[in-house]
């Protein structure tokens, strides 16, 4: 928009046309106007890396020569590991953005995409096949990234454990056509033990003194006059806490150079006096944390910024499981409540910094996870509200300030998933419901009473443990405890469901990757009745989750030897404790789970081969099979009949409704039969990223009428797209017939609601009154879209007008014009739910 | 041989001063910072696009 239109145009017009993004640019502070648009747009837009976003050289190249130079030293492997950690923290340059209070980012610079070349070698392939996101000169780089990849072929983490997994399971996994990732410690989603870290006991000195004390008590028993296998293992424990000392040291070190920095611009750049104080307050900071704990909500946000920054050194990571209204509340409230240091507006712009310093983050991903994630770099899921360990209402002045700040900068990632509970009060909710009324998408509402239960049901996690749950991706729930948190979610136990319904068909060939990878389950034209068809669906399941399941399994296991995570391990509370890496499975209680992807589709596929062939006999299975064999072509009358005539689930409709709850059962039985190595359960979890389109031309033709590239529904529980024709409330009622405690782990509902019903005081209420019916049927996941039709088609057909416009995809939002056509026209298709 | 220690952009560490930080402004399409990166004094600079003598 011209600056002259913006100007001229008032923040009630804009809010009145429902311009929100113009609204919020006119509202905010000069600095977080600023830091805003500051931001390079790091979200993979259709796969691709936007003009200007480079690939990181640096870490890579610090990485590779310290690698070659400890080739013969004799450290063990987790002492180079951290060796190869701190030279990077030591050596890598820092920035500090004009107006900036907070510091600290994962690349060298604020257009670079950190990329650790130790980690998977077919990463590093495709940061050398990626030529748009190559840093000029292109033809030297492509010479550096040449020689790093060359350098890691074999010796990446990837690479040290492929020999050792089983091989079928990995080609059919790598096949891309049932799983989605790779099964590696350091690459995938990892929660923290924020009880040990963020509640201000200590920091990573004190933590130093306690692995000191370790390290003393440990010398002296491995040097008394006795041998025993205690003693034969304690030698790994205290190579585990010399790497876990040499992570922590280097954290402290790279602070201090951001606040030598800081110092150095204030003392010699700077004429500014205000700007002068903020540098020195930025360097007081940075002397402070991480070192030892923060005494204000500055200090508590820079201190979690540097370990997201420091967890992205080590790893690749993509969620950001976290819960900063409860960990930093109380220093808000001392800061702008009791000491009056703050006031709330100077609150307000380190709270939306805090979420623009989070927005930035970029790591090179792999093609196949930015197809998933269109628009975003990992899901940033950030836990709000909830209750505290004693069952309280944790909600507290931070938890709207964070609702204020996101509707002031309007970022698409972090996201915020709002824990309700019957205790959140009313101030609350409106702050939560104006995020959803301006179009972001989030909060999502989370059930607590429910996902508290359900913690407990599936993992066994203590009541005092599970109310302190956070997500750990988008959706699943993780206490970040002692023996809670789960160090590495690994994404590949990520099932393609729609491939067990097509499985039956085909035998468990997958034919667009030409191999056997589900179960020889019997020609399905041989199936006397439903329970036959059903029981093949079931053999279909069991080999699918089993196949991925396994190689986590085998990863975990091979984890802390061949892969460990020295940094992590020194910032949880059970590896300081025992001087075993963290993802040490005898130390931990386990949370692993299966996300399902393209769950829907099975439910609706088997409503309509029961009804129509097995039932109505209208068609025989064999003429089945033939029409899915051709993709439907030359079938269209029967494809429609498939659409129309069979019950699709989200009406309310007992008949398709009872063959979900059917299918969960099955889930559940076999979630307690496949254990993790911590001995704990593998629970299903319903959900996309933008899976649906991802999959679109690797699911064969389905019965719910679906073909070969049409998008996949838009995931969860939720119903297809256009195919939940009853309304909103039968929607709930089909959902609430699911046990949302014992049937999975989480199960994602997206509905779309419409802005102008639910504009002033009257949608407010009528929105109240829709939640309290989820809540009453027990569901533990909702999420809205509330941007109307036209305003989503004028964003298509003018861009350029329309950048800020934010719609959620899945688990996660994204500006609507950064993500595919297929993906924009997937959202429009689903249906606008009018309530009341 | 020009060296890092002879530039405006290095500024020298306290307790040691063989070693020290190049320290530069940068304006780029979308924001203006400063950036720094660990150098020692001796360095050869003699090849630095940004090395400007300290007077």
């Amino acid at each position: 928009m011209a600056q002259a239109a913006l100007k001229n145009t008032s923040i009630e017009e804009f809010e009145k046309k429902q311009e929100w993004w113009w609204a919020a640019e006119k509202r905010r502070s000069s600095r977080l106007d600023y830091l805003r648009k500051a931001i390079w747009k790091k979200g993979a837009i259709g796969g691709l890396y936007a003009p200007g976003v480079k690939t990181d050289l640096e870490q890579a190249v610090l990485t590779t020569n310290m690698a070659r130079s400890l080739e013969n030293a004799p450290d063990p492997y987790v002492v180079k590991s951290a060796k190869i950690f701190a030279h990077v923290l030591d050596n890598k340059t820092i920035f500090i953005t004009d107006h900036a209070q907070l510091v600290g980012y994962t690349g060298s610079l604020p257009h670079t995409m950190n990329w650790n070349p130790s980690i998977a070698s077919i990463l590093n392939a495709e940061v050398f096949n990626d030529p748009t996101s190559i840093p000029d000169p292109v033809d030297k780089n492509q010479a550096v990234i040449q020689d790093i990849v060359g350098y890691w072929a074999g010796k990446s983490d990837l690479d040290k454990m492929m020999p050792v997994f089983d091989m079928e399971d990995m080609m059919k996994m790598l096949s891309g056509s049932i799983g989605w990732g790779v099964p590696l410690a350091r690459g995938g989603y990892s929660n923290k033990d924020y009880e040990y870290l963020m509640t201000g006991k200590r920091a990573f000195q004190e933590i130093l003194e306690e692995i000191d004390k370790k390290i003393d008590e440990a010398d002296e028993l491995v040097h008394t006059p006795v041998a025993n296998k205690e003693i034969a293992l304690m030698y790994d424990k205290l190579n585990n806490w010399e790497a876990m000392k040499i992570c922590l040291e280097a954290g402290i070190r790279i602070a201090k150079r951001y606040a030598r920095l800081a110092r150095i611009i204030a003392e010699n750049f700077e004429e500014d006096p205000k700007r002068k104080e903020e540098l020195l307050k930025i360097a007081a900071a940075c002397e402070r944390v991480p070192a030892h704990p923060p005494r204000t909500l500055q200090e508590s946000f820079q201190y979690d910024i540097f370990i997201q920054m420091m967890s992205r050194t080590e790893a690749i990571e993509g969620a950001w499981p976290c819960r900063p209204d409860y960990y930093h509340g109380p220093y808000y409230d001392k800061d702008v409540n009791i000491d009056k240091t703050l006031t709330p507006e100077e609150a307000l712009d380190l709270v939306g910094e805090f979420l623009i310093r989070a927005a930035e983050v970029c790591q090179f991903k792999p093609k196949f996870a930015r197809e998933g994630l269109q628009g975003i770099d990992g899901t940033w899921v950030w836990t709000m509200g909830g209750v505290d360990a004693n069952g309280r209402d944790a909600c507290n002045d931070l938890t709207i300030a964070f609702m204020q700040a996101a509707r002031l900068v309007r970022v698409a990632n972090p996201t915020f998933a709002f824990r309700w509970h019957p205790h959140v009060q009313d101030k609350v909710m409106r702050e939560v419901f104006e995020c959803i009324r301006h179009g972001l998408g989030y909060p999502s509402i989370r059930h607590d009473p429910i996902l508290i239960a359900n913690a407990m049901h599936w993992h066994g996690h203590p009541i005092e443990e599970a109310r302190l749950w956070v997500h750990q991706a988008c959706m699943s729930p993780n206490p970040p405890t002692k023996h809670g948190y789960q160090p590495m979610r690994m994404a590949n136990a990520t099932a393609n469901c729609a491939k067990i319904i097509e499985y039956v068909f085909t035998s468990g060939f997958d034919k667009i990757v030409n191999m056997q990878v589900g179960a020889e389950t019997p020609d399905v034209t041989t199936f006397k009745d439903f329970e036959e068809f059903f029981a093949a669906w079931v053999t279909q399941m069991k080999t699918i989750f089993s196949i991925l399941v396994r190689s986590v399994n085998r990863a975990r296991v091979l984890a802390p030897t061949l892969t460990p995570r020295p940094f992590l391990s020194a910032i949880s509370e059970r590896s300081v404790e025992s001087g075993l890496d963290t993802l040490d499975p005898s130390i931990a209680r386990g949370n692993a789970w299966i996300t399902a992807f393209t769950w829907v589709e099975n439910a609706d596929s088997l409503a309509a081969v029961k009804k129509l062939v097995f039932e109505e006999k209208k068609y025989t299975m064999a003429e089945l099979k033939e029409a899915l064999d051709k993709n439907w072509e030359g079938y269209e009358e029967m494809r429609l009949d498939f659409v129309k005539n069979a019950p699709k689930w989200g009406n309310d409709d007992d008949y398709v409704d009872s063959i979900m709850l059917r299918c969960l059962d099955e889930c559940a039985k076999f979630s307690k039969e496949i254990k993790c190595p911590c001995g704990n359960n593998w629970p299903i979890l319903p959900e996309n990223v933008s899976g649906n389109i991802h999959y679109a031309n690797i699911v064969g033709a389905l019965p719910n009428g679906r073909r070969l590239g049409d998008a996949l529904y838009d995931g969860g529980i939720s119903p297809g797209p256009g195919l939940d024709k009853n309304g909103p409330t039968a929607v709930l009622k089909s959902c609430g017939k699911i046990d949302h405690i014992t049937q999975g782990r989480a199960f994602l509902l997206n509905q779309r609601l419409s802005p102008t019903q639910l504009a002033g005081e009257k949608g407010y209420q009528l929105w109240r009154a829709y939640m309290r019916t989820w809540a009453d049927l027990g569901l533990d996941h909702v999420q809205f879209n509330m941007v109307d039709d036209s305003t989503l088609r004028a964003a298509q057909k003018d861009p350029e007008k329309y950048q800020e416009v934010i719609v959620r995809v899945a688990g996660y939002s994204a500006h609507f014009v950064d993500i595919s056509r297929k993906t924009q026209d997937n959202i429009i298709q689903r249906t606008v739910q009018g309530l009341g | 041989m020009a060296t890092c220690k002879e530039c405006k952009n290095f500024f020298p560490l306290t307790d040691n001063p063989a070693k020290g930080d190049c320290v530069q402004r940068v304006v780029d399409p979308r924001q203006a910072y400063y950036k720094s990166k660990p150098v020692n004094a001796e360095d050869d600079a003699a090849s630095c696009p940004s090395f400007q003598k300290r007077s």
